[in-house]
C-alpha cells in the first residue's frame, strides 16, 4: 500500500459536489501528474491531498493514518505543499523565505539550529540559487522565484512534495528548468512528487505516473502510454488528438488536436 | 536596533529638555543618578517621567498591534486605528467617562480593562463578519469591514459625546484628538503590565508571524495551525492597541508608520522586525508628544493630532504606491 492515499473522498464547496468517490493511491517514489480541465477538480484534490481543504467524507491516509486527525506540524515534516503562484512578503530574502521552511521542525522564537542551517544550504545549492541568497524574492525573475519556493519545500525535508502548477506564468526554458529540477530529486533523493500540470507533454514526459480526472472522477490512471491516447484525451478534453512518440525522449507526445464538438466548446467558453 | 535605541534616548532628553517644566541635559544626568534638587527631582520624577514612559509603553503598544495586524491581513494599510479596534476601545472609554469621573485612582487601573473589552468586542466583529466557510478570512475583506466598523463606531462615539456633560465633554475631546492624558504613575502602572507580558508573548510568536505573512495555503503547508493562530495574534493586537489608547488617546497611524517604517529598515522577518517597530512606535509617539508641546506651550498640541499630519500624507503615500 502507498504512503499516502484517498479513501471514498468526497469534497464539496458550499452544497456542490467537486469530488464525489475518489480512491486514489499515490506510488510512492514516482513522480505523479494529474491532468484534467479547467474545473474538473485535480487542484481540489491537490489541495484536498495536502489539507488545505477538508473533506465532507471520505478521508486521505498518511502512513496508515487519517491527515484529518494528525498534528499538522508533524504532517509538514512528511509532506510539503507548493500552491499555485505564491507571493513573498515583500523585501524578504531568498535565505530567509527557505529559512522559513524549517518551520515544523522550530519551536519557540524559531533560531536557526545548525541542522537547520545545513538542509537550508543543501536546499539552495541543489536548486541552484545560492548565488542569490540575499536577494530579495520578489526581484527575482519567475523561474527563480518558483525555484526558491521549491528549495523552501525542499527545505521542509519532506518525502512527499504536492505541486500545483508549478510551471504556470514560465516561459519554456524556465518551464523545463523547474521539472528537470523535480524529476532530479525524485531520482537522486527518491523523493515522490505530485504535480497538477497544464502542458500535456510534459506531464507524460516527466511522469512515471499519470491521473487523467474529468469532473472528480479518475477517466484512466497509469503510465504515459496507457493515459496519452487518443480515447482518454477524447473523453477527458473532449479533443481529438493525433499521439505520436516524442523522437528524444521516447514518450508519448501530443502532436496536434482539433475540438470534437465546437458548439459545445463554445458552450463551455461561456460558462 | 541600536540606533533605534540611542535615537529613542535622543528624543527622550529633548523631551525633557523642553516645554513648561524642564530640565537642561546637565540636570537630567545628575537628577538620574541621584544628584538633583528636590525640585529637579520633582520634575523628572513627579511630572516628566511618569508621561514619557506612558507615551513610549503606548507607542510600543500600537505599533506592535498595528505590525500584527499587517502581517496576518498580509495588508500594509491595516493598523488597528484603520480597522476600528481604536474606535471600539474610544466607545467603551467615553462609557467609562459617562459613568465614572476619570479622576478616581482605583477606576483607573480598570479603564485599560473597559478599553480592552471594546478594542476586543470591536476585532471579534470584524474577524466573524470577514470569515467565509471552508476559505477562512479573506484579508482585503478583513480591512474593508474593519474601515467600515471604525467609521461607525465614531459615529456612535460622537452621538453619545453630545449627552456629555461640559467637563467630560473637555475631557472626551481631548482623548478623541490623541492627547497622552494619562501622565502620572498610576498610568505607567495601569499600562506597564500589559504591555510587559504581551509583548514578549508577540516575540515568541515571530516564527508564526513569518508563516502566517504568506498565503494561507503555504502557513498550512508548513504546518501551522492557521486559524487558531490567527485569532490568538488578532486577539492580541486588539488587547495592545485597546490598552494603549485608553490612557494615550485615540491615536492613529502610529500602527501603520512603526512597523512600515521598520520592515523597510529591516525586512519583513519577524525576528528582527517586531523589536525595530516596537522602537520606532515609542519615538514616534514621544517625538510627536514633544513636538506638539514645543510648538504650543504650555497646553500643547495633542500628539495624536501631530502623528495624524505626519501620518495622514504618508498613508496617502502607501496608497498611491500600492
Amino acid at each position: 500500500m502507498s504512503r499516502l492515499f484517498t479513501e471514498n473522498l468526497r469534497i464539496s464547496y458550499g452544497d456542490y459536489d467537486i469530488v464525489n468517490n475518489l480512491n486514489m493511491d499515490i506510488p510512492d517514489g514516482k513522480i505523479t501528474t494529474i491532468i484534467g480541465p479547467n474545473g474538473c477538480g485535480k487542484s481540489t484534490v491537490l489541495k484536498t491531498l495536502s489539507r488545505i481543504l477538508t473533506a465532507k467524507s471520505g478521508s486521505v491516509y498518511l502512513d496508515g493514518k487519517q491527515i484529518s486527525k494528525e498534528s499538522t506540524k508533524k504532517i509538514a515534516q512528511k509532506m510539503a505543499i507548493l500552491p499555485q503562484s505564491p507571493d513573498a512578503p515583500e523585501g524578504l530574502t531568498v535565505a530567509e523565505l527557505v529559512s522559513y521552511g524549517r518551520f515544523p521542525y522550530q519551536k519557540g522564537m524559531g533560531t536557526l539550529q545548525d541542522k537547520d542551517r545545513e538542509v537550508m544550504e543543501w536546499a539552495l545549492r541543489v536548486t541552484g540559487i545560492s548565488t542569490f541568497r540575499d536577494r530579495a524574492v520578489d526581484a527575482l525573475s519567475g523561474g527563480q522565484r518558483q525555484r526558491v519556493w521549491i528549495a523552501m519545500a525542499l527545505a521542509q525535508e519532506t518525502e512527499i512534495i504536492l505541486l500545483d502548477e508549478p510551471t504556470t506564468y514560465l516561459d519554456l526554458s524556465h518551464q523545463l528548468e523547474v521539472l528537470e529540477l523535480l524529476q532530479y530529486l525524485n531520482e537522486t533523493e527518491k523523493r515522490t512528487v505530485v504535480m497538477v500540470i497544464h502542458d500535456l507533454n510534459h506531464a507524460a514526459r516527466f511522469a512515471d505516473h499519470m491521473v487523467a480526472i474529468k469532473d472528480g472522477d479518475i477517466i484512466k490512471e497509469g503510465n504515459a502510454e496507457e493515459v496519452m491516447t487518443s480515447q482518454v484525451l477524447r473523453s477527458v478534453f473532449s479533443i481529438d488528438v493525433e499521439i505520436g512518440i516524442d523522437p528524444r525522449t521516447k514518450k508519448p507526445m501530443c502532436l496536434t488536436y482539433d475540438l470534437i464538438n465546437r458548439d459545445r466548446a463554445m458552450e463551455g467558453t461561456a460558462i | 536596533m541600536i540606533s533605534a535605541l540611542v535615537l529613542l534616548m535622543a528624543v527622550f532628553v529633548i523631551s525633557v529638555a523642553t516645554g513648561y517644566v524642564s530640565l537642561s541635559p546637565t540636570q537630567l544626568g545628575r537628577t538620574i543618578i541621584g544628584q538633583g534638587t528636590t525640585k529637579e527631582n520633582l520634575i523628572l520624577y513627579g511630572f516628566r517621567l511618569p508621561r514619557i514612559l506612558v507615551t513610549i509603553l503606548a507607542g510600543m503598544g500600537l505599533a506592535v498591534s498595528g505590525a500584527i495586524l499587517q502581517s496576518i491581513t498580509r495588508n500594509p494599510l491595516s493598523d488597528p486605528g484603520i480597522l476600528g479596534i481604536n474606535a471600539g476601545a474610544g466607545l467603551m472609554v467615553v462609557f467609562y467617562v459617562m459613568f465614572f469621573t476619570a479622576e478616581s485612582t482605583i477606576f483607573l487601573y480598570v479603564l485599560p480593562l473597559f478599553a480592552l473589552l471594546g478594542g476586543i468586542v470591536a476585532a471579534a466583529f470584524i474577524y466573524i463578519m470577514s470569515f467565509e466557510k471552508g476559505e477562512g478570512v479573506d484579508p482585503t475583506r478583513l480591512v474593508l469591514i474593519g474601515v467600515g466598523m471604525a467609521a461607525a463606531l465614531y459615529g456612535a462615539i460622537l452621538t453619545l459625546s453630545t449627552r456629555l456633560e461640559r467637563e467630560q465633554y473637555d475631557f472626551f475631546a481631548n482623548w478623541m484628538s490623541g492627547r497622552i492624558w494619562g501622565d502620572d504613575w498610576t498610568f505607567v502602572l495601569a499600562l506597564l503590565p500589559w504591555i510587559l507580558i504581551l509583548l514578549p508573548i508577540v516575540f515568541t510568536k515571530s516564527n508564526v508571524l513569518n508563516t502566517l505573512n504568506m498565503h494561507e495555503h503555504v502557513s498550512v503547508g508548513l504546518g501551522v495551525h492557521v486559524e487558531r493562530e490567527r485569532l490568538v495574534l488578532i486577539f492580541i493586537a486588539a488587547a495592545l492597541a485597546s490598552v494603549s489608547v485608553s490612557v494615550s488617546g485615540g491615536i492613529a497611524f502610529v500602527g501603520l508608520m512603526a512597523p512600515h517604517i521598520a520592515r523597510a529598515l529591516v525586512g519583513p522577518r519577524h525576528q528582527g522586525f517586531l523589536p525595530v517597530a516596537a522602537m520606532l512606535g515609542a519615538i514616534l509617539l514621544l517625538a510627536a508628544d514633544t513636538i506638539g508641546r514645543i510648538i504650543l506651550d504650555p497646553s500643547g498640541i495633542p500628539a495624536g493630532v501631530v502623528v495624524t499630519i505626519i501620518g495622514a500624507p504618508y498613508f496617502m503615500y502607501l496608497m498611491a504606491k500600492k
